[in-house]
């Protein structure tokens, strides 16, 4: 719903344009999509789409700043902030400033109308995800003081617009009903609840000894810089700062460059550059390093985007997103990426066109000979050939491509497996053509080696702070974390979720969820984004900053800052010098700073030669021989366990399994049958420290000593009714090993015996069919040279022959185009929809009973063998039919046609005889079996709290069919401000953008005005590479059921032909096997209408 | 009828007092068989009770299939109505004089079968208390109408005219025979049955009206035979569900209907025919007809099954095609086989005039056709929709307990209904049966006739 629009007075800014010769940044190549954030401030603003505030016309009404209780300073503060709102008071900033000094007490609505919001507009506010460390711009949509909706900043370099599942899902966080509502304090077995005050008394005299420490997540702002003050502060030292992240591939990475080149960074991997790309073992889709920003420029790459595409060649022992998007995929066997990576750098180092510097391969060449050894007879045991690694070796040559290795969860070898990628990289040529680490590379989240330093340092503190991490549940039990808990006498946990480690400390401080916070994150070098509270506390809780703040002030040392707030502003301002904007008044750049999102400049730094000596650094110990191995991957939906308590991820299907609410043991079926396994058996997982107890669900794919159990689920009962008592945790098979560089915990690749109990526990799928069963109008597929063929040729889906008069023509007809060959199933339009809509989560008993409510689902198609085969992912969504068969069938018009062409849902008038779900070919009407109240769901609680409802958007109660819209409100907001501003419908400015399709990072989602002949969703429809699903084959006059949808999909384009999923093309005929197969079967004949 | 003399050997005060024996004093099982049928009846509606205050979500089914056995039920009774009208209008009609021992019992098997039926598609609504009336068009100032295309609609037509007529029908039937009643009682009852009779009190000139009406009635009710399970199949037919959508629903779901609704004549009325003892005016020949006529709609049902094959495999729609392949041997062949057996090929021992004379074989091979005529439209409506398009939508469902117990319940309303109306009205219409008795009456005169009955 975000807009840009051009301001009325730009030339007034002080942000003017600088003149071209005076840009330091002119010429440089930027990575983000605009050229530096700055360089048209009021193309960037966040503008709420109908936002009026009085401020605009009439700049004296802006709000004071009477409701601040931030900071004595800030009336002082507020004369500046209205000189601001004059100078930008025509560019509609959608009052972020006001966020500021928030005007309401509570979250309710509003009794009296504050002058700058008015009910029923939204407001949004540019801030930061604090959900991980990929530091992505999000934009908050607020009404009446509420956060209704999360989406990604438009313009943020990160992820330009898109947000993930778990950014999506952060709102439930916001307004759980198990937050914890005030602090507490344990005295011996007892936990009271207590107060603020009383806390930070009682605190305080415990910070007589100066052994404290914290422990904390990954975070790349200024957060740990005030950590490290902090500690300083009160006596400790700022080596006492741990920090520690689940997702370990930052980390390994980081510290691979610093033996390699004596950086400890990230290289930025802009993948749109890459024409082959090679993952051993990676997840950059899944997790990675920066989900999003991978997304999308692999995507960019990836995708069909005219002649090509590139080619994505992936080995990996379990199955990831990332693997089902590549092209080829090559199970091995967990432990082995190290030597598949090596045996690539041979088959490198052998071919003449070999690049990267003499140095690079002649220690390549010292690595290779140094493990001569490993690489012994590597061939026949990761099953690749080594003429097809010269094969591939060669294409990586021709072309510029990049090895990516390594997973988010990974084993003892994670840095060593870096290095090798590093070698590999460096002779394809990576090195700043995909991977940059001269310019804006992504800083690592952690400091290495801190959780072993940590462990081994515990001993000595007496006051340890856990802030947002909890250690006792995302690490294996075998690390005794619990023990080392134990034994220090004062642990506070800050956290605002419930936590496991919690049961360790004596005072659980509860802190703002990020929504409510202060902060900013640097995850690229140079680009800094701010956080910002959107919303007043919706509970008792403070912000963790403040709160050691107000610690140290109550210890009597105090830091010198009012808040938190105070701090970050003062950082600013060494980031406004840093910028170049010296020009500009500092409480005037933070207030910009705070609409924008974002601001900084392109970093550069000089990468020295590959200098370490690489031989000897490379330690790869092999991790066991054969026999099952149990890997325990970050779930992308609940990575470690953190975001277990929100009940739209867990219902959320994993979109390889399509399983919702549990753990699951995955294991190659052929693995499956020789254990004598069923699917849903309970089977009995023993690792090195302990056991589990799961159900088995055969996953084709999988290398076959592979046995997979995704983490996030396993929370004890206590820990929360979402999240308590869902699945197991499997780190709890994982004995104590870490990585040789980083130490980071070891989750992957550890042997695993698999006993059966005889028990069987059905998991929660959504999808309970895999195959195709030879339906040959769902999915299609063309192999990309009948793709180059056919481009630029167009073809008409709606000209079929038709025995109905035709539909008086509109000025719209809302049409969707979805392209296959972008989808990478990462599940963010269905949260995103999930907000959006208000769709209820029904809960595991419901969902295995199919009653999910997803308006938004995610199809998985499996095609060839059962060892490698091809995944497809198609969003299914109400397909909008132009001939809807649900319409005529409804006995009292509860779904009928819009003359725009969407399918509508009247839910007053819907009496639910469930009729028009029978008829829909597509079965993605879904009922109301239940009033899903919001806050129960089933027996669980849920956090559906109504305050975090879409007020856009009715509620249903049960007995009532329901159904995607196409976002109509979304729609009808357009044509609302149509009415306002005379910017038609649909045009730049007034553009429509669904839920899905404005969270989709692979952009995989069109939505607009078939019949504007320019939009994108058209010219998407008119490519020969689309078809209606389910309406058979127009090009051979086969109309299949000829419901005419308004949603279209674009075929995958993929470098093999497979004749299962062949036909969706009408050029080509000619192919060898086509008639035949027309031939053999009998084709459908459109005998269902007309 | 070439035998009116061995059979119909009584007095007209002998119908009275041997037809309204059950008003005195029914057999001992008549109360067992009530206590049954009302324990079901009223389990079913505290089942219903608690699925109206919940939710639908109680019941077993689930996404892909939105209707289950609430609508297989509905489609059952909807059926079993049929036999009754088809027997007291379009035999009476064509003057089919075995139907006047058993047309009374087969009308009131029809009035109650459909107020089983219609209770299935209030009650299988997610908002049955607005769907009562939004259904139905009503004139109303928001100029709201129903959709006249919906079949559902439809059916709410046919189904509320079919009850009607039926009603009406079986009704002025009664009215002689009530007032006989009136005239063999006293007191209270005497007042009741007065009232019910509407002052009849057999004058030439009422009777002359009573056969007008009665015939204009029949002959109202005789199209609805044929119309209104053709419109109940195009609730199916009308939508694109491969196994659904086809044009041969109407008459194979006429037969299907006068099928189960025969046999579910005889199954009623052997009982009835004990209980009360009505085996002098019940005649094997007249339960012999009921069961010839469930032979022929045997056939043709025989012969709709087989051609819905050959039309899903000669159509070329592989969809449709798939499905008949699975109704065959995939997950539901239990229905589909339950359902070829019991209307097929066990019906097929009717052949034999041994079989149809035998009164306990013919009794289970009714009581088996009733049984696969609800697997039939159990299994046209699930296994339709656990796989029809979209393979990743697919799912199974098995009725679970709300699906049993709601079926029982249906049983039981239909039932105790039953029960109490051969209690309290004459379950052999008093007035046909003396209409259609032999002249001159003199019981003295057949003095011995009795041995043969």
């Amino acid at each position: 719903m975000s807009t840009t629009r051009e301001p009325d007075h730009s030339s007034e800014t002080p942000f003017a344009p600088v003149p071209a010769g005076d840009d330091p940044r002119r010429g440089q190549e930027v990575f983000a999509p605009t050229d530096g954030p700055f360089e048209a401030p009021a193309k960037t603003f966040v503008e709420g789409p109908y936002y009026k505030g009085v401020e605009e016309r009439l700049p004296d009404l802006a709000q004071r700043s009477e409701s601040d209780g931030e900071s004595p300073k800030a009336r002082a503060f507020s004369v500046d902030r209205r000189d601001l709102l004059k100078l930008f008071s025509a560019s509609a900033v959608a009052g972020t400033a006001a966020c500021v000094q928030r005007p309401v007490e509570k979250a309710i609505p509003f009794v009296n109308q504050p002058t700058d919001t008015w009910p029923g507009e939204p407001v949004h506010f540019a801030t930061t995800c604090g959900e991980c460390s990929a530091g992505c711009g999000v934009m908050a949509r607020t009404r009446e003081g509420r956060p209704t909706k999360l989406e990604g900043l438009p313009e943020h370099p990160v992820n330009t617009g898109s947000l993930c599942t778990v950014g999506q899902a952060s709102l439930q966080a916001l307004f759980h009903p198990e937050r914890q509502a005030r602090p507490t304090i344990r005295f011996g077995s007892k936990i009271e609840p207590s107060e603020w005050n009383d806390v930070f008394e009682n605190f305080a005299a415990k910070l007589t000894s100066p052994k404290i420490g914290i422990l904390t997540n990954g975070s790349t702002g200024h957060r740990h810089g005030f950590f490290k003050e902090f500690l300083e502060k009160v006596g400790s030292s700022a080596d006492k700062l741990y920090t520690y992240d689940s997702n370990s591939l930052a980390e390994a990475t980081a510290e691979a460059h610093k033996i390699a080149y004596g950086l400890h960074a990230v290289p930025r991997s802009d993948l749109s550059k890459a024409k082959v790309i090679v993952g051993v073992g990676a997840d950059f889709l899944d997790v990675g390093t920066s989900l999003l920003y991978n997304t999308k420029t692999y995507t960019e790459g990836h995708s069909f985007r005219g002649a090509d595409k590139s080619k994505h060649v992936q080995f990996e022992s379990f199955f990831t997103l990332t693997g089902a998007r590549s092209d080829y995929r090559h199970p091995i066997a967990p432990g082995s990426e190290t030597v598949v990576t090596l045996l690539l750098v041979n088959s490198l180092l052998k071919n003449s066109a070999v690049k990267g510097s003499a140095a690079a391969r002649s220690q390549a060449q010292a690595v290779l000979s140094a493990n001569a050894a490993l690489l012994s007879g590597a061939y026949d045991r990761v099953g690749y050939s080594e003429a097809n690694f010269d094969k591939l070796a060669e294409e990586m040559l021709a072309s510029q491509s990049v090895v990516l290795a390594g997973g988010s969860a990974f084993d003892e070898n994670a840095t060593t497996l870096q290095l090798a990628a590093i070698l590999a990289n460096e002779l394809v040529g990576a090195y700043e053509t995909v991977l940059f680490l001269q310019k804006d590379w992504l800083t690592a989240p952690v400091a290495t080696g801190d959780l072993q330093r940590f462990m081994t340092e515990s001993r000595d503190i007496d006051v340890l702070f856990l802030i947002d991490v909890d250690p006792v549940f995302t690490l294996p039990p075998s690390w005794g974390v619990g023990e080392v808990l134990e034994k220090i006498p004062t642990v506070a946990v800050l956290c605002d979720f419930p936590n496991e480690s919690s049961q360790y400390a004596k005072y659980v401080l509860n802190t703002h969820h990020w929504l409510e916070s202060w902060g900013d994150e640097q995850s690229v070098a140079g680009l800094w984004s701010v956080r910002q509270p959107v919303v007043r506390p919706t509970t008792d809780s403070r912000q963790t900053e403040d709160i050691l703040m107000w610690i140290a002030a109550y210890a009597k040392k105090p830091l010198g800052y009012e808040n938190y707030r105070a701090y970050l502003k003062k950082k600013w301002d060494d980031i406004r010098t840093l910028v170049g904007r010296n020009d500009v008044p500092a409480d005037n750049y933070f207030d910009l700073v705070l609409q924008h999102g974002y601001d900084g400049r392109n970093a550069t730094q000089v990468v020295p030669d590959l200098s370490g000596n690489l031989a000897s650094s490379f330690r790869y110990t092999d991790t066991g021989s054969g026999g099952l191995r149990l890997v325990a991957p970050l779930d992308y939906r609940l990575r470690d366990g953190r975001h277990a308590w929100k009940p739209a991820l867990q219902e959320t299907p994993d979109s390889l399994t399509t399983i919702t609410w549990d753990t699951w043991v995955a294991i190659n079926p052929v693995t499956t049958a020789k254990l004598g396994l069923r699917k849903f058996d309970v089977v009995k997982v023993e690792g090195p420290a302990g056991s589990f107890e799961a159900s088995v669900y055969p996953l084709p794919g999988l290398h076959p000593d592979t046995v997979v159990v995704p983490r996030g689920n396993g929370h004890s009962k206590a820990n929360g009714t979402v999240q308590g008592g869902n699945g197991v945790n499997p780190l709890v098979a994982f004995a104590r090993a870490q990585d040789q560089f980083t130490g980071a915990p070891v989750t992957y690749g550890q042997q695993v015996k698999l006993t059966a109990t005889g028990r069987v526990f059905e998991l929660a799928q959504t999808q309970k069919h895999n195959d195709i069963a030879n339906r040959k109008d769902i999915i299609k597929e063309v192999p990309i040279a009948t793709a180059v063929a056919n481009m630029g040729k167009t073809q008409d889906l709606d000209d079929v022959p038709n025995l109905y008069p035709a539909m008086p023509k509109q000025q719209h007809r809302w049409g969707m185009s979805i392209d296959l060959s972008k989808c990478t199933g990462c599940s963010a339009c269905v949260v995103a929809c999930t907000i959006e809509n208000n769709v209820p989560q029904v809960g595991r008993e419901q969902v295995l009973l199919g009653r999910q409510m997803h308006w938004m689902q995610i199809d998985r198609y499996f095609a060839g063998s059962v060892e490698a085969p091809e995944v497809t992912f198609q969003p299914m969504l109400c397909q909008h039919c132009a001939q809807a068969p649900c319409e005529g069938v409804c006995p009292v018009f509860a779904t009928s046609h819009d003359p725009e062409g969407i399918n509508q849902m009247t839910y007053n008038r819907c009496i639910g005889t469930r009729y028009c779900a029978n008829a829909c070919p597509y079965k993605i009407r879904r009922f109301n079996w239940w009033t899903h109240r919001w806050n129960t769901m089933g027996a669980r609680l849920t956090d559906r709290n109504p305050r975090a409802l879409n007020p856009d958007v009715t509620v249903r109660t049960r007995g009532v069919m329901e159904k995607c819209s196409f976002c109509y409100q979304r729609v009808r907001d357009a044509r609302h401000k149509e009415k306002l501003n005379g910017i038609p419908v649909g045009q730049p400015g007034n553009v429509v953008k669904t839920a899905c399709q404005q969270t989709c990072p692979a952009e995989a989602i069109a939505f607009g005005n078939l019949l504007d002949p320019a939009a994108p969703v058209t010219q998407q429809r008119k490519d020969l590479r689309a078809y209606l699903a389910l309406n058979g084959e127009p090009s051979l006059k086969e109309y299949g059921l000829k419901t005419m949808p308004s949603v279209n999909y674009l075929a995958k384009v993929s470098f093999t032909a497979k004749p299962a999923h062949h036909g969706a093309h009408g050029g080509d005929h000619g192919e060898a096997g086509h008639g035949e197969q027309h031939g053999a079967r009998p084709v459908e004949k459109s005998k269902k209408k007309g | 009828m070439s035998d009116d003399s061995k059979l119909w050997s009584k007095t007209i005060s002998d119908v009275n007092s041997e037809i309204l024996v059950n008003l005195e004093n029914p057999h001992p099982a008549y109360y067992v068989a009530l206590a049954l049928s009302v324990s079901a009846l009223l389990v079913g509606i505290v089942f219903v009770a608690l699925h109206f205050t919940y939710g639908l979500g109680l019941w077993t089914f689930r996404p892909p299939v939105y209707w289950e056995v609430d609508i297989t039920n509905f489609v059952f009774w909807v059926g079993i109505g049929h036999a009754g009208t088809l027997i007291s209008a379009i035999l009476f009609l064509f003057r089919a004089k075995w139907r006047n021992t058993v047309n009374r019992s087969a009308e009131a098997m029809t009035i109650f079968a459909v107020i089983c039926a219609l209770v299935f598609p209030l009650i299988h609504m997610g908002r049955p208390w607005h769907g009562a009336i939004w259904a139905v068009p009503l004139p109303n100032t928001n100029n709201l109408w129903v959709n006249f295309r919906s079949p559902l609609f439809w059916d709410v037509m046919a189904i509320s005219t079919y009850f009607t007529t039926s009603l009406l029908f079986w009704y002025m039937g009664l009215v002689p025979d009530l007032a006989s009643i009136r005239d063999r009682c006293k007191g209270f009852k005497r007042l009741i049955y007065g009232i019910m009779s509407f002052g009849w009190r057999g004058t030439a000139k009422q009777w002359w009206h009573y056969e007008a009406g009665y015939g204009f009635l029949a002959a109202l009710a005789t199209p609805l035979v044929l119309s209104v399970h053709s419109v109940v199949s195009w609730d199916f037919a009308m939508s694109i569900q491969p196994g659904w959508h086809t044009t041969i629903f109407p008459p194979y779901f006429v037969a299907g209907a006068i099928l189960s609704g025969c046999a579910m004549v005889y199954n009623l009325l052997l009982p009835v025919r004990y209980m009360f003892r009505l085996e002098k005016f019940i005649l094997p020949e007249h339960l012999e007809a009921c069961l010839r006529l469930t032979l022929l709609t045997s056939t043709i049902v025989f012969y709709a099954y087989s051609l819905e094959f050959f039309v899903a495999w000669y159509s070329g729609n592989p969809y449709e095609w798939a499905l008949f392949e699975k109704r065959a041997i995939g997950p539901y062949s239990f229905y589909f086989w339950v359902m070829m057996f019991c209307n097929c090929i066990f019906p097929l021992a009717l052949w034999s005039r041994r079989v149809r004379n035998n009164i306990p074989v013919a009794f289970v091979i009714c009581v088996l056709i009733n049984v696969g005529m609800w697997f039939e439209r159990y299994n046209i409506i699930v296994s339709s929709l656990v796989e029809d398009f979209v393979p990743a939508r697919w799912g199974h469902v098995q009725p679970g307990l709300w699906e049993i117990v709601i079926t029982l319940g249906s049983f039981g309303l239909f039932t105790t209904f039953y029960l109490v109306f051969v209690k309290f009205f004459p379950i052999v219409s008093l007035s046909e049966i003396k209409l259609i008795m032999p002249k001159p009456l003199s019981s003295k005169a057949h003095g011995g006739a009795h041995h043969h009955g």
